[in-house]
């Protein structure tokens, strides 16, 4: 009996040391001794490190230190599409950081290496028009509207661009084109407002005022538009009471107050 | 006789002086309606150019993953990341 439990305990014994001794798997054999080789793969480690702690950063807003990862990535000349989506996080960053000049040639960059980067020529033109350059953010536009007519960004960029640039013409195409599909933006009313005024439709533009004003009454901005409309109209009592309930709306845009107020103010009540 | 020449000079100096007068005075009348007109039309701005769509990942633009990709190319406005309008309180 006693030399059976002595065998059991034994087995035990032994089968408790299978169990816990385990031993790591071997490393994998290298793929290649090049050095070349070797040092690429070591960069391409190095660029994917640094897109996570770039775009880390750029989540926390923390807009110079994501610049200089995607700085150093760029530095590196990785292979598509890491090489113009670094370019394009980098925009990012100098945009954020107030540099605009610094982020156009890297948009610029990142379209020379992938030309159908719609999201690129989407912040190329934000950023053209934040720096003044008319007639790039024009050129990127109309490149964006004809790679995704049915984009309602693209529509709505070159819109603005064609209204800033005083092309009535193309803005009012562009922003009938966006209502089309999207008749409940109020913004686009607005800005096809703007086009017609300025291509002296003026019952057209108070009609598109008028939709805005219908989804949106608290928008101060159509609502001193409206009130321009009906001036030209010469309907001064209507357009007293516009400027005046503009004056109350724009509460948030003291030099919209101030104007629509002043505008109130200089049209004398019946 | 030269007295009243130059007289006649002299007045005919002061009408055309006063023509001009008026006619400087009412072109720049209608320059400051103009001006006025304008001030009008420059207080009407167009809505704000987009903010900017947000970082992309290693993995490039390709892919249903990539947001921005999406909202550069959506039909939908409200998908396009674009300004909208101030709500009623």
């Amino acid at each position: 009996m006693r030399v059976l439990l002595l065998v059991a305990l034994l087995i035990r014994l032994s089968a408790t040391d299978a169990v816990a001794q385990t031993y790591s798997s071997p490393s994998p054999q290298p793929r290649t001794t090049s050095v070349p080789a070797l040092r690429a793969l070591a960069a391409r480690r190095e660029i994917e490190e640094r897109f996570t702690i770039g775009l880390e950063a750029e989540a926390r807003m923390d807009w110079a230190p994501a610049a200089a990862e995607f700085e150093r990535i760029v530095a590196l000349h990785p292979a598509e599409p890491q090489g113009s989506t670094a370019r394009y996080d980098l925009a990012i960053a100098y945009a954020n950081l107030g540099r605009n000049d610094d982020a156009a040639p890297e948009l610029r960059a990142a379209l020379a290496l992938d030309p159908g980067f719609l999201a690129a020529m989407a912040n190329l033109v934000s950023v053209d028009l934040a720096r003044g350059d008319a007639r790039e953010a024009r050129q990127i536009a109309d490149r964006y509207v004809s790679l995704a007519p049915d984009s309602a960004r693209a529509l709505y960029s070159r819109g603005i661009v064609a209204l800033q640039n005083g092309d009535a013409t193309t803005a009012r195409e562009d922003f009938g084109k966006l209502l089309h599909t999207n008749p409940s933006y109020a913004v686009a009313h607005y800005d096809l407002a703007l086009a017609e005024e300025r291509l002296g439709r003026f019952d057209e533009a108070r009609r598109e005022l008028s939709a805005a004003l219908s989804l949106a009454p608290a928008y101060a901005r159509a609502r001193f538009a409206l009130g321009v409309v009906l001036l030209r109209q010469g309907e001064h009592a209507a357009a007293r009471n516009a400027f005046a309930q503009a004056s109350l709306d724009a509460a948030g845009d003291p030099a919209l107050q101030n104007i629509a107020a002043a505008m109130r103010d200089s049209i004398k009540s019946p | 006789m030269i007295e009243g020449v130059s007289r006649t000079h002299l007045l005919r100096l002061a009408a055309l002086l006063l023509l001009a007068g008026a006619l400087f005075c009412g072109r720049y009348a209608v320059a400051g309606t103009e001006s006025l007109e304008d001030q009008l039309a420059g207080m009407l701005t167009p809505s704000a150019a987009p903010a900017l769509l947000g970082p992309i990942t290693s993995s490039g633009r390709v892919g249903w993953e990539c947001k921005p990709e999406r909202a550069a190319a959506a039909a939908p406005w409200h998908q396009a990341e674009l300004p909208a309008a101030p709500q009623s309180p």
